[in-house]
């Protein structure tokens, strides 16, 4: 079983990226589980015809944990694809971090956590242990950075490699830095800086998504872009995705850069 | 009380925030204390507490209840289960007012305590800081504890009379030490106008700044006597008296401050003193040394005074009787130090 996560920052597209990969994963006859780690649980709503599922978090607070069971977790989406929202407090209260680490331990009671990939969609930040939960022992090996050229989406990729450098410290942890997965914002060079970027934190580009209009397109129809436009352009680019991922060998430490290095690198391709 | 923050000098610096606030709002009689936390964070002081009040012959449960805090209500907030724990105290017969205490989980998940104690529940609710991991100790859980008491009484008119603040009630003889400063303070007849707070009903706090003068138990609560001094301007003296000179300097000093003739009182204060080391005669000229187990400085002096008074020979330790140096609060606490030299000489 190969099991991934997707980082970076809020607003990148890690959960439309995240959607069409188990898509074009689904399609090479995979088995796949796609699991939202964001309260605002909207991962896998493109893989559910627009419909917000509901969240485990959601599930445990009205029922309680006894009362939960695990076909009330998972919804089956697109082509098969078992779909799972973690969800969380309301915004401004508790602990969402724990809510996290709460829903891993409720699907690995339950089982659920099977099949031939998991695709671990995570918050922008990893802002406390909770949110590195998919990256600990027993989960996601491999970790990909979803960014854009812009800064301050290299500088929160720049972050997450601390924590994998951090979390692959540890003994016994496998979590490794599978690659840099460029969502262009459409900036000239762009590709080359984030190619670049990999290069400097010891890793590889090893997609790059153009911008496109269709991903839009896509969403208002409550799809993602592998189901509403199969031939398009941009649905061989998530394929492509998906092929390199299932195909990588080349996990590593991330060395992450220091924050001048990072702008001077920045600087190099304006 | 050592502000020496090593361990071996500094038990009461190195407890739990919770605990030292528990060991206050518990002595404030017609309140419950709400501990907004896990239960086990309120069962452990139950038991402390009980323990210790069947040493004072207080065979009673303190007023303690818990919000019960689950992981559950970690991951979404743990305010709603607060404003239960708190309506189902405030409702309890013959509920004063409640005393809301945080823990380090609802410190740590950011609870808007303050804000739920604010809603109405038909008596006063007083919310305390005291989550211990954000760095405090059981003697700043006091001094919150105390601070926000005090925040609940206004200023009023004075009379002639003095409050005894922050009394160490877990401490073993918190009753026989306020004895004994209560009888020094009738040599000069003044009355004592609340033990802020000792088995204290809640009423009573608001007669806090009734009193011209307040006495600490011990320096550790300057904060909490510099509080009193701004908000009801009453001034402090920062300890409860230590040993033979500093019980006679005490007296003195309170006698000054209301400009009392307090001659008296110190005679008759020298002659019990002189008459109880003629009691222990038997120890004069004994090789001993003393043992100092978290006892201050101020302790240590005091019992080095003593031990001149009778002249103790210092000897080498392990060759000689070993003396613990406890707190000696008066002459009367000076009188059971003495005891217990007279045990550890003839053991």
């Amino acid at each position: 079983m190969k099991q991934i996560a997707l980082y970076g920052k809020g607003g990148i597209g890690k959960s439309t990226t995240s959607a069409n990969l188990s898509s074009a994963l689904s399609h090479r006859d995979l088995s796949v589980l796609q699991i939202g780690c964001d309260p605002k649980r909207d991962s896998t709503r493109m893989l559910m015809q627009g419909r917000f599922i509901p969240t485990v978090m959601d599930l445990v607070r009205t029922r309680g944990e006894a009362g939960v069971s695990l076909s009330d977790v998972v919804f089956t989406g697109y082509n098969g694809i078992r779909c799972v929202e973690a969800g969380g407090p309301e915004p401004g209260v508790g602990c969402a971090g724990r809510g996290i680490i709460a829903t891993f331990q409720l699907l690995e009671k339950f089982g659920a956590l099977e099949g031939d990939v998991i695709v671990y969609d995570v918050l922008g930040d990893v802002v406390c242990g909770g949110f590195a939960m998919p990256m600990r022992e027993g989960y996601a090996q491999e970790i990909y950075l979803v960014t854009s050229g812009e800064l301050m989406s290299l500088y929160a990729a720049n972050n997450i490699c601390k924590a994998v450098q951090r979390l692959a410290s540890r003994v016994k942890s496998k979590c490794r830095l599978g690659g840099v997965i460029c969502n262009a914002k459409g900036q000239p060079r762009e590709e080359d800086l984030v190619t670049e970027f990999a290069r400097r934190v010891n890793s590889t580009m090893i997609q790059y998504i153009p911008r496109d209009h269709i991903v839009q397109q896509a969403e208002v129809n409550q799809k993602t872009v592998i189901e509403f436009a199969p031939d398009s352009a941009q649905a061989g680019h998530y394929r492509s995705l998906a092929g390199r991922i299932m195909d990588n060998s080349s996990l590593t430490i991330p060395s992450p850069l220091e924050i001048d290095e990072l702008e001077s690198l920045a600087r190099e391709f304006i | 009380m050592s502000s020496n923050p090593l361990p071996a000098n500094s038990s009461r610096l190195g407890g739990c925030t919770l605990t030292g606030a528990i060991s206050v709002t518990s002595h404030v009689r017609d309140t419950v204390t709400v501990v907004h936390g896990p239960k086990g964070c309120s069962h452990h002081n139950v038991s402390l507490l009980h323990a210790s009040w069947l040493e004072d012959d207080r065979a009673v449960l303190p007023e303690l209840l818990s919000s019960g805090l689950s992981e559950k209500d970690v991951i979404f907030g743990g305010e709603e289960a607060l404003r239960r724990t708190i309506g189902v105290a405030a409702t309890k017969e013959g509920v004063r007012a409640v005393l809301v205490l945080s823990t380090c989980v609802v410190g740590s998940i950011g609870d808007d305590v303050t804000s739920v104690c604010s809603e109405e529940y038909g008596v006063p609710v007083v919310p305390i800081s005291s989550a211990g991991f954000l760095g405090g100790t059981f003697q700043d859980g006091m001094n919150n504890a105390l601070v926000a008491l005090a925040g609940t009484a206004s200023p009023c008119d004075t009379n002639r009379s003095v409050n005894i603040i922050g009394e160490m009630n877990l401490e073993y003889e918190v009753e026989e030490n306020y004895r004994e400063v209560e009888r020094l303070l009738a040599l000069l007849n003044l009355p004592v106008n609340i033990r802020f707070v000792h088995n204290t009903g809640w009423e009573e706090l608001s007669r806090l700044g009734a009193a011209e003068l307040n006495i600490l138990r011990g320096p550790a609560l300057v904060p909490v006597g510099e509080y009193l001094k701004e908000r009801f301007d009453t001034p402090f003296i920062a300890s409860f008296p230590q040993g033979l000179s500093g019980t006679l300097s005490f007296v003195r000093e309170v006698a000054a401050f209301f400009g009392i003739d307090g001659q008296a009182a110190l005679r008759e204060e020298c002659r019990r003193q002189e008459e109880m080391l003629d009691q222990f005669s038997d120890l004069r000229r004994v090789p001993v040394s003393l043992e100092r187990v978290h006892s201050g400085e101020d302790e240590l002096l005091a019992a080095e005074e003593l031990a001149a008074a009778l002249d103790l020979v210092m000897g080498t330790p392990g060759t000689c009787a070993k003396l613990p140096v406890n707190a000696a609060v008066g002459t009367s606490g000076t009188k059971r130090m003495l005891h217990r030299w007279r045990r550890a000489v003839h053991a």
